[in-house]
């Protein structure tokens, strides 16, 4: 584990707020198990709690306090400098940035959404919900560290794209589906356990290509910015 | 030994001897200034980006539905469904907002500033209040008022029929100012417990985003009565709620209002009021916190 991660984990769990990220997962958790031991149909609690409350909601939040938290809170207090003067190549920098952001949120997410899956359907169904969730918290994490390294209001422009592209717009026009990391998700969770549970109109291979391409993409995206960054003051 | 020769200058210091203006004012221009960081005016280009966003895309909505009404003697929806139709971007104007209102002052620690002047802690946090409250009105107030304009402009029953859309409007207003208080006192007391503008944005959009599917699955339980109480599960529903009770078929066409509520009605009105004040009392709880540091 390098430094650059370790001063990463560091600096998301050594504050209280983050204790703010703990109620999403355990909601998804209690209302899981409410349903399941009142007896309600998994068929309509499913894609509720499953797709309405963990991909659309837990998972992408919770990739933006962190996603943004890793490197865009060391932006903002201009600690960012100590790591930047340091001889390190910048792909070491953005890399175990994007592996703890990922590794946290996967965590997080997956664990709840597999104990959802599980009491909705099979623990074939919570393992792909684990799975296609870990793959959407790499690309959601990339996403958002670039958005970081873009401007300097990262989580008001996330929010721009969860809530209103994939949420608003995700609702009405169905072509801003297939530019949608939670469509993404729902179509790799669908395939790995096909289920009445989960519905989506984008193709595996899409999905499968162009969640790898988020990933990716954004992540050298980051490190090409990263390169020739300047650390300005206090937004206005 | 020669005495010393050096003088003091009187440089022409002199207190201040004009009226002082006191507690209102003081609050007037907290208020006032509140407003207008909510709309970004008085700064940057950057600081105006996401407000307008969102008032750009609102807008854009209500010509979009005075024009189809116009054109094809549609109605899309009514002044009061406006405001449910557009909860979305309510949450992320709040989410963008409340941040700028109190996280910047707790981040930059100049609350001691302004609590050294004649002004009570609970001003402070009201004036705030009122301020979100004030401009997520206008947010939602101004485009009822744009679909206003062009039905009354397009009616074609003369006077009585600009009276009938005036009479549908005022209780859209009203619903709209219901939403704001809400909104602004549940954003703002979340807000207010970070320093940190990128936490408190996620924060408020996480609890309110969070809540809304807590509604679907308890209105799904077998159980009748958890039914017509699943609405106390989030602001967004609870409103909506209160809405529906208050205001009946003007928000929910086609008179199947009671069946979602029971006859809980009065205790949707009760607890949205006991909401509000429990927000406020804690933002007030909070500031007497962060003012004795």
């Amino acid at each position: 584990m390098s430094t650059v991660s370790w001063i990463t984990a560091r600096g998301l769990f050594g504050r209280r707020r983050f204790l703010m990220l703990f109620p999403l997962p355990v909601v998804l958790v209690l209302l899981a198990v409410l349903s399941r031991s009142l007896g309600v149909d998994p068929g309509q609690w499913g894609p509720p709690v499953l797709v309405g409350l963990g991909l659309a909601v837990v998972l992408p939040v919770v990739a933006l306090i962190v996603g943004t938290g890793v490197l865009g809170a060391e932006i903002d207090d201009g600690t960012v400098v100590h790591i930047l003067t340091k001889p390190l190549p910048r792909w070491q920098i953005v890399l175990p940035k994007l592996a703890v952001a990922t590794g946290v949120t996967a965590v997080t997410v997956a664990v709840p959404l597999y104990v959802a899956g599980v009491l909705a359907h099979s623990v074939r169904l919570g393992l792909a919900l684990a799975l296609a969730g870990c793959l959407g918290a790499l690309a959601y994490s990339a996403l958002f560290l670039a958005l970081s390294l873009l401007t300097r209001r990262p989580v008001l422009l996330g929010l721009v794209y969860v809530l209103i592209w994939e949420g608003l717009l995700g609702n009405f026009v169905s072509g801003t589906k297939v530019l949608s990391i939670q469509q993404y998700v729902i179509a790799l969770a669908d395939r790995l356990a096909p289920t009445s549970l989960l519905e989506t109109s984008v193709s595996v291979p899409v999905a499968a290509v162009m969640t790898a391409l988020v990933s990716v993409g954004f992540t050298v995206l980051a490190i090409d910015r990263l390169r020739s960054f300047s650390v300005a003051g206090e937004t206005s | 030994m020669s005495e010393p020769t050096g003088v003091i200058h009187d440089i022409g210091y002199q207190r201040y001897t004009g009226p002082r203006l006191g507690r209102r004012h003081v609050f007037g221009a907290l208020y006032l200034h509140g407003l207008r960081t909510a709309f970004g005016l008085g700064r940057s280009a950057k600081a105006k980006i996401f407000p307008w966003l969102v008032i750009g895309i609102v807008t854009l909505v209500a010509a979009g539905v005075t024009a189809v009404r116009s054109q094809l003697g549609e109605v899309v929806m009514t002044y009061a469904q406006f405001a449910d139709n557009m909860s979305w971007l309510v949450i992320f104007f709040v989410a963008v907002v409340a941040p700028e209102l109190v996280s910047r002052d707790l981040h930059s620690g100049v609350l001691p500033l302004y609590f050294s002047r004649p002004l009570p802690r609970g001003d402070y946090a009201l004036a705030k209040l009122a301020a979100l409250g004030s401009a997520l009105w206008l947010l939602l107030g101004a485009p009822q008022l744009v679909m206003f304009l062009g039905a009354a402009f397009t009616t074609k029953d003369g006077m009585s029929g600009v009276w009938d859309e005036l009479l549908d409007l005022l209780p859209g207003l009203l619903y709209a100012a219901l939403w704001a208080v809400v909104f602004a006192s549940v954003g703002l007391l979340i807000a207010s417990l970070t320093g940190k503008r990128a936490f408190a944005a996620g924060g408020v959009v996480a609890v309110f985003l969070m809540t809304a599917p807590i509604v679907g699955i308890l209105s799904i339980m077998p159980s009748r009565t958890v039914n017509e109480l699943a609405m106390l599960g989030s602001p967004t529903a609870l409103v909506h709620a209160v809405g529906q009770y208050t205001l009946g078929d003007l928000l929910v066409p086609g008179g199947q209002t009671g069946n979602q509520l029971g006859g809980f009605g009065p205790l949707y009105v009760a607890v949205a009021v006991l909401l509000v004040a429990a927000c406020v009392a804690l933002l007030f709880a909070r500031y007497r916190k962060v003012a004795a540091r």
